[in-house]
C-alpha cells in the first residue's frame, strides 16, 4: 500500500536526452525535495523487483518527474543456462509499471547451471558463443516485446580460443541479434588496456546506428590492469575516448555511473555538467 | 555438454577456491602485459567474491560492525563457497548466513551474533515484503458479528516473529549508525521477543512484544481460528494488536 495510488499517477513522458544519473537510494530525498534539472534517471533493475517497500514507493514518485531507463545484470545473457522467465516476468511488470526509455542488460554470463555468482563473467568470441547468446537475446526481446540495449563488457582477460576482437564480436552480435547497444565508454577503455588493444580502433568498428546510450564511470588503476569499480570521477583518458566517441557517432543520452563510495548528489551533479560541456561543445 | 558450458562450469569452480580449476582456466587464458593467464582470472574472483562480500555486509552491517570488517569478510569468505546463490537477484543472497554464523567457531565469544544476524536477515526481508492495504476494520466488524469463531487473522506480510535469549533489539539500537543514545548494555538484561515487520510502504519497525501478546501472536503465526486462539491466548489483547499494526488481514473458513 503505498501513499501514491498507482492509477492515479501522472508519469513524464519516458523520451530521455542529454546526461542524466543513476538513481542510488541515498538521494532520493535530495531529489524528491530539490527537483534537481537533471533529464532522466537510470535504475537498476533488481533494486525495483521486490513487492512492495519503500524502493518501488520512491521510484513511483521520481518517475512522476523524470524519464527513466531499466539496467539490469540479472538476465545471464552470456550462460548456457537457459532464459530465467520469473526473472523476465518481474522485469516486465517493471516495463509496464514504470514505462523506460529503454532497458538494458551486459553481454555477460553471471550464472552456470542455477548456481548465479552475480558477477558480470567473460565470454569467449567464438562464432558458436555468439551464435548462442543472439539467440538468447532474440528470445528475451520477444518475451519482453521490444529491444534491449546490450552493453559490452570491462574485461579483464581474454581467451586464447577468441576468433574476433571484443568490438568484431559485439558488432556481429548485435547485427544478429538485431538488438540496440549501450556504449560504456568506460567499460571499452578498460576492456582495451587489458587487452593490450587500441581504444581508437576498436571505437571505428562500433555500428553506430545501434547505439541508444552511452555510460561513463570511473576506473581504478591496479598497476597491472584498470579495474572496473564505478567508484572513482571520469579519468581524463575517457573523457577524451567519450569526446573521441561524439565526434564519430553523434551525440548520445549519456549516463553518469557511479556506485561504490557514492558521492552528494552535488559532485555527482558536477560530473554530469562536465558531460553535458562536452556535448554542447561538439554539438557547436 | 557443449564446450561454452564446459567452460563455465570449470570457471565457476575456479571462482570458489577450486585451485585445479584455477590453473586450467588459467591456461585457457592469454597473457597480456605483465600478467599471467590464472593471474588474469584471479582478477574475476576477486570481483566475485567481493560483490558477495559487500552485499553481506550491507545485509548483516550491525554484524559487520560488532565483529570489524576483517573478522567479517574472513567469515563470508568461509560461508561464500558453500552457500551457492539461486536467485538473480542478489538480494536473495544469505538467508542461511545467520545459522552458519552460529556454527562457526571463531564467533563463539559472541553467543548473541547468530541471532542479531537473523534479526537483520529479517529487516531485510521485511523491507522487500509486499505491500498490503490496513486490517479492514469494518469488514472485521461484519464478519465477527456473523460467526467470530470462523475468523482466522495473518500477520503483516512483512512480519516475523523472533525470540532471543539476548537483548538483540537494544545491540541493533545501539550499533545504529545514526544512534547517538547511551551505549551502555548488559546481556544479563535478558532476552527479547519480538515482532520485525513494516507498516505501510516507508516505515520499518522492531517492536518488542510482552508474553501475552507474544503467546498471541504465534498462534496467529500458526494459522489458529479465534476459538482455538481463545484456549490458550489472551484473545482481549486482539484490539489493540489491531492497533499497533500487528494483524495484517484475516479470512473466514
Amino acid at each position: 500500500m503505498t501513499d501514491t495510488d498507482p492509477l492515479a499517477t501522472t508519469f513524464c513522458p519516458a523520451e530521455i536526452s542529454g546526461v542524466g544519473l543513476g538513481l542510488r537510494s541515498q538521494h532520493y530525498q535530495d531529489i524528491l525535495r530539490t527537483r534537481p534539472s537533471i533529464p532522466w534517471f537510470e535504475v537498476l533493475s533488481e533494486n525495483y523487483m521486490s513487492t512492495g517497500g519503500p524502493a518501488l514507493h520512491h521510484l513511483e514518485q521520481v518517475r512522476q518527474h523524470y524519464p527513466i531507463t531499466l539496467h539490469g545484470v540479472g538476465m545471464s545473457l552470456g550462460s548456457t543456462d537457459e532464459l530465467d522467465f520469473d526473472y523476465l516476468d518481474k522485469l516486465k511488470n517493471l516495463i509496464q509499471r514504470f514505462e523506460p526509455a529503454w532497458v538494458s542488460d551486459h553481454l555477460a554470463w553471471i550464472s552456470t547451471g542455477q548456481h548465479y555468482l552475480h558477477d558480470l563473467l567473460p565470454v569467449p568470441y567464438t562464432s558458436a558463443a555468439l551464435e548462442h547468446i543472439a539467440q538468447k537475446i532474440m528470445r528475451a526481446q520477444e518475451y519482453l516485446g521490444r529491444r534491449l540495449l546490450i552493453e559490452n563488457p570491462s574485461s579483464y582477460l581474454c581467451f586464447r580460443e577468441d576468433e574476433m576482437s571484443e568490438w568484431e564480436f559485439i558488432a556481429a552480435l548485435a547485427e544478429r541479434a538485431d538488438c540496440h547497444l549501450l556504449l560504456d565508454v568506460n567499460n571499452l577503455y578498460v576492456s582495451a588496456t587489458n587487452q593490450g588493444a587500441d581504444a581508437s580502433e576498436w571505437l571505428r568498428l562500433i555500428p553506430s546506428g545501434r547505439v541508444r546510450e552511452i555510460h561513463l564511470a570511473g576506473y581504478e588503476d591496479k598497476v597491472d590492469y584498470l579495474f572496473d569499480t564505478h567508484g572513482h570521477p571520469v579519468h581524463p583518458p575517457v573523457w577524451e575516448l567519450y569526446a573521441e566517441t561524439i565526434r564519430a557517432i553523434g551525440p548520445r543520452p549519456t549516463l553518469i555511473e557511479w556506485d561504490t563510495d557514492i558521492p552528494s548528489f552535488e559532485r555527482l551533479m558536477q560530473e554530469a555538467r562536465t558531460a553535458e560541456q562536452t556535448l554542447a561543445r561538439l554539438a557547436a | 555438454m557443449t564446450e561454452l558450458e564446459e567452460l563455465q562450469q570449470l570457471f565457476r569452480d575456479a571462482m570458489f577456491g577450486d585451485k585445479i580449476a584455477l590453473s586450467a582456466v588459467g591456461n585457457l587464458v592469454r597473457p597480456v602485459g605483465g600478467l599471467s593467464g590464472e593471474e588474469h582470472v584471479r582478477i574475476y574472483r576477486q570481483t566475485v567474491l567481493g560483490t558477495l562480500t559487500r552485499s553481506l555486509g550491507n545485509i548483516f552491517a550491525v554484524t559487520r560492525r560488532l565483529v570489524g570488517e576483517q573478522f567479517f569478510d574472513a567469515m563470508a569468505a568461509r560461508y561464500i563457497p558453500d552457500a551457492p546463490s539461486r536467485s538473480p537477484d542478489l538480494a536473495d543472497y544469505g538467508e542461511s548466513f545467520p545459522q552458519f554464523i552460529r556454527e562457526f567457531a571463531p564467533a563463539a565469544e559472541l553467543p548473541y551474533l547468530g541471532d542479531v544476524a537473523l534479526l537483520e536477515w529479517h529487516w531485510h526481508r521485511a523491507f522487500h515484503a509486499a505491500d498490503e492495504p490496513p486490517l479492514d476494520s469494518e469488514a472485521l466488524r461484519a464478519a465477527a458479528a456473523e460467526d467470530a469463531s470462523r475468523i482466522v487473522f495473518r500477520l503483516p506480510a512483512s512480519a516475523t516473529l523472533l525470540e532471543s535469549r539476548f537483548p538483540i533489539r537494544r545491540i541493533w539500537q545501539i550499533n545504529q549508525p545514526d544512534y547517538h543514545g547511551s551505549d551502555q548494555l548488559s546481556l544479563d538484561d535478558g532476552g527479547e521477543r519480538l515482532i520485525v515487520w513494516r507498516r505501510l510502504a516507508n516505515e520499518l519497525r522492531i517492536d518488542e512484544l510482552d508474553d501475552d501478546t507474544w503467546q498471541l501472536l504465534n498462534g496467529i503465526a500458526k494459522g489458529q481460528t479465534l476459538e482455538q486462539l481463545g484456549d490458550g491466548a489472551n484473545i482481549s489483547l486482539l484490539p489493540r494488536c489491531a492497533e499497533r499494526g500487528w494483524l495484517g488481514g484475516f479470512d473466514t473458513l
